[in-house]
C-alpha cells in the first residue's frame, strides 16, 4: 500500500505537469510558469556547481546574458536559425565559464565568489555600452519567436518545451552525479587534496563543473530571449545572479532537485504576493526577501530536504537512501 | 592637461578612494572576528544617509545630533545583523554559503525598504560641507572644498582608528581576537563582547562613509547597492581582507586609478576599473597587495 501511494504521487504529479497549461487561469500565469522553468534550468546548473563541486559562482546572470544576448543577435541579424542560435548561446557561455573557472583553481570560496561578481558586472555593463551590439539600455527588439512549420510557438508551446528540457537537465545531472564523475566531484568538495592525492583531477573537475553549469545558464539565457521576444539589460544585473543562488541554496544544495524547488519557489513567490494582495505593489519585494532571509535562517538544509522528510516519512521509506553522501554532515565544508 | 586639472583629480581621487578604503573596513573587521563576507555590508551606508536625510531634511534636526542619531541607529543595526542573522543561522547548522545568501537577500530587502519609504528618485543632500560646487583656493590652484572636508573627517576617523586599535585594552583585546578566537578567549577576553563591537564597528564605519559619500553621490539607492559596494570589496582585498590600514591604503589607489580614468579615458566605463582591478589583484596576489600582517606567515 504504501509503495502503491508513492506510485500514485508520482504518476499524479506527473499528469499535473503535463495538464498544467489547462489548468491556469490566463496566459500570463503560464508565461511566469515559463520562467520559472527557465529559472530551473539556471538553478540547476547551480545546485551542480555549488552543491556538487562546492565552487561558488555570483556572477550566474552574466551567463545568462551571454547566451540570450549571443541568440538573439544571432537570430535577429543575421537570420541564422533559432536552435542554431541557442546552440551558440550555450557554446559561448560554457566557454565563459571555462575561462572563469581558471581563477578556482587558486581561490577559495568568498576570493572566487567576488571574481565571479566581477564577471557578471563586467557583461552587465558591456550590455549597457556597446549600444551598436546589443541595443544598449533601450535593448534589443524583434527576436524572431520559436516555430515548427507554419506553427509560431505560443506560451503553452514553450511551457512542453521548457519541460522537456528541464526533465533532461536533470536527468543528465543525476546520471553525472552517480557516474565516476560525479564521485570526483564530490571528493573534491569534500577535501580538495584528499582527492588530488587519489588520483582525481581537481582542476578538471573545476572546469568542468564551471562550464557545464554556465551552459545551462546560457541554454535558459537563450530559451528566455526566444520567449519574451525581446531583452534590455535589465533581467541580468547582479541581483538576479544573487537571486539565482538564492534559489539553489533555498530549494537545497544537496539534492537534485533543489534546483526545481528553489526556482519554481522563488519565481512564483513575488508574482503570488504581487497579484493576489491588492495595493500591495511597492512591498511585495520586501516580503518577498524576508521571506527567504528566513527560510535561508531558519532551514539552512533548504526546502527539498524539508519536503522529501515529510513525503518520505508519508511512504514510511528513508528519503536519504538515493543521495550519494547520505546522513553525512558537510556543514561549513565550503571555505 | 594643466596642473590644476591634475591635481583636482588627484584630491577628488584621494578623499572618494578613502571613503571606500572605509567601507572595506567594515568588511575587514567582520572577516577577522566571524570569517565571513557581508553582502550586505554596503546597506549601512544607504540606511545612515537616509537616515540622516529624513533627521535633518525631514525633522529640522541639526547637523550634529543627526548625524549622531543615524550612527547610533546604525550601531543597533549592526548588533541586529549579529543577533538575528549570523547568530541564528551558525546555530541551526548553516554554513558560509547560507550566510552569503541571508546577506545578499538582507541588501535585496533594504533597498525594496527604502525604495517604498522614500521612492527611487535620488534626493539632493543637505550641504553639509559646504555648496558643491565651492572652490578653496590655494596660491594659483582651486580646489573642491567638499573633497578637502571629506578627506580632513576620513583622516580624523583613521586617526581615531588607529587609537582605539592600538592605544586602547579594547582595541588590543580585538587585535587579539581577529588574531586566534580560542587563544584570546583562553586569555579571559570576552570574545562575545568583542565579536559585537567588530560588527558596530562595521555597520558605523560604513554609515559613516555613507554620509561622507553623499554629497557625491546624493541621497540615492546608488549607496545600497551594485558598484560602490565592490569597489569596498575591492578595497579589503587589496589590504587581504585582514589589514585595516591595507584595506584604506587600497581604497585610495581605487579612487586615485578611477579619477584618472575618467580624466585619460573616459567616465563610461568608469565602474569597470573597479571591477578589473579587483580581478588583477585577487589573480595575482590573493592574499593582498598591501597586506603587512599576514607577511610574516
Amino acid at each position: 500500500m504504501r509503495r502503491n501511494l508513492k506510485k500514485i504521487f508520482i504518476a499524479t504529479f506527473s499528469l499535473i505537469l503535463l495538464v498544467l497549461p489547462f489548468l491556469f487561469r490566463n496566459d500570463y500565469q503560464v508565461y511566469v510558469m515559463n520562467r520559472a522553468l527557465i529559472h530551473v534550468i539556471l538553478a540547476s546548473g547551480l545546485v551542480f556547481l555549488t552543491g556538487f563541486a562546492g565552487q561558488i559562482s555570483l556572477g550566474q546572470a552574466g551567463f545568462y546574458a551571454l547566451g540570450a544576448y549571443t541568440s538573439a543577435i544571432l537570430t535577429s541579424r543575421l537570420g541564422v536559425p533559432i536552435p542554431l542560435g541557442i546552440a551558440s548561446g550555450v557554446l559561448l557561455s560554457t566557454v565563459a565559464g571555462l575561462v572563469l573557472a581558471v581563477p578556482s583553481f587558486k581561490l577559495k570560496a568568498f576570493f572566487l565568489s567576488l571574481v565571479t561578481i566581477a564577471f557578471g558586472q563586467i557583461v552587465w555593463l558591456l550590455l549597457l555600452n556597446l549600444d551598436s551590439l546589443t541595443g544598449g539600455p533601450g535593448g534589443l527588439f524583434s527576436i524572431p519567436m520559436m516555430r515548427f512549420g507554419s506553427f509560431v510557438f505560443t506560451n503553452t508551446a514553450y511551457y512542453y518545451l521548457f519541460l522537456i528540457f528541464t526533465v533532461l537537465t536533470v536527468e543528465i545531472m543525476r546520471r553525472i552525479k552517480f557516474s565516476h564523475i560525479g564521485r570526483q566531484l564530490f571528493a573534491v568538495n569534500d577535501d580538495e587534496i584528499a582527492a588530488e592525492t587519489c588520483g582525481i583531477d581537481s582542476r578538471k573537475a573545476k572546469v568542468f563543473a564551471f562550464g557545464f553549469s554556465a551552459g545551462l545558464a546560457g541554454l535558459a539565457g537563450g530559451f528566455y530571449a526566444h520567449m519574451a521576444g525581446f531583452l534590455t539589460p535589465e533581467p541580468f544585473v547582479f541581483f538576479e545572479s544573487s537571486n539565482f543562488v538564492a534559489m539553489a541554496v533555498l530549494g537545497g544544495l544537496r539534492r537534485l532537485c533543489g534546483g526545481v524547488i528553489g526556482g519554481v519557489t522563488l519565481t512564483w513567490l513575488p508574482e503570488l504576493l504581487r497579484l493576489n494582495i491588492r495595493g500591495f505593489e511597492n512591498y511585495y519585494l520586501i516580503i518577498n526577501a524576508g521571506i527567504v532571509i528566513l527560510i535561508v535562517v531558519f532551514l539552512p538544509n533548504g526546502l527539498g530536504e524539508k519536503l522529501f522528510a515529510l513525503l518520505g516519512k508519508l511512504w514510511k521509506e528513508d528519503p536519504q537512501h538515493e543521495t550519494l553522501r547520505s546522513g553525512v554532515d558537510r556543514r561549513g565544508k565550503l571555505q | 592637461m594643466e596642473l590644476n586639472d591634475i591635481l583636482q583629480n588627484a584630491v577628488a581621487g584621494v578623499s572618494i578612494g578613502a571613503t571606500y578604503g572605509l567601507i572595506g573596513l567594515g568588511v575587514v573587521f567582520l572577516w577577522q572576528s566571524i570569517n565571513r563576507i557581508n553582502f550586505a555590508n554596503i546597506s549601512s551606508a544607504m540606511l545612515s544617509v537616509y537616515l540622516f536625510f529624513a533627521f535633518n531634511t525631514l525633522a529640522g534636526l541639526p547637523y550634529i545630533p543627526s548625524f549622531i542619531a543615524s550612527i547610533a541607529l546604525v550601531a543597533v543595526y549592526g548588533l541586529f545583523l549579529r543577533y538575528l542573522i549570523y547568530e541564528p543561522i551558525t546555530r541551526k547548522g548553516g554554513g558560509r554559503l547560507e550566510f552569503v545568501v541571508a546577506t545578499l537577500m538582507l541588501c535585496v530587502f533594504w533597498l525594496s525598504v527604502i525604495n517604498a519609504v522614500f521612492g527611487g528618485l535620488p534626493k539632493p543632500f543637505p550641504p553639509v560641507f559646504g555648496d558643491p560646487s565651492h572652490l578653496v583656493h590655494f596660491g594659483g590652484l582651486s580646489l573642491p572644498g567638499v573633497y578637502l572636508w571629506i578627506f580632513l573627517v576620513v583622516v580624523i576617523l583613521i586617526g581615531f582608528l588607529h587609537f582605539l586599535l592600538r592605544k586602547t585594552l579594547i582595541g588590543k583585546k580585538l587585535r587579539a581576537t581577529a588574531q586566534n578566537k580560542e587563544a584570546a578567549e583562553l586569555m579571559g577576553i570576552n570574545v562575545n563582547l568583542t565579536t559585537s563591537l567588530a560588527f558596530v564597528l562595521a555597520t558605523t564605519l560604513v554609515g559613516t562613509a555613507g554620509i561622507l559619500l553623499a554629497p557625491v553621490y546624493f541621497v540615492s539607492l546608488e549607496l545600497g547597492g551594485g558598484s560602490i559596494g565592490v569597489k569596498g570589496f575591492a578595497s579589503a582585498v587589496m589590504g587581504g581582507l585582514i589589514d585595516p590600514y591595507g584595506a584604506i591604503l587600497g581604497g585610495v589607489t581605487i579612487g586615485i586609478i578611477e579619477n584618472f580614468s575618467i580624466l585619460f579615458i573616459s567616465s563610461t566605463y568608469k565602474d569597470i576599473i573597479a571591477f578589473v582591478v579587483l580581478v588583477t589583484v585577487l589573480l595575482w596576489k590573493p592574499r593582498g597587495i598591501f597586506n603587512w600582517i599576514s607577511k610574516g606567515d
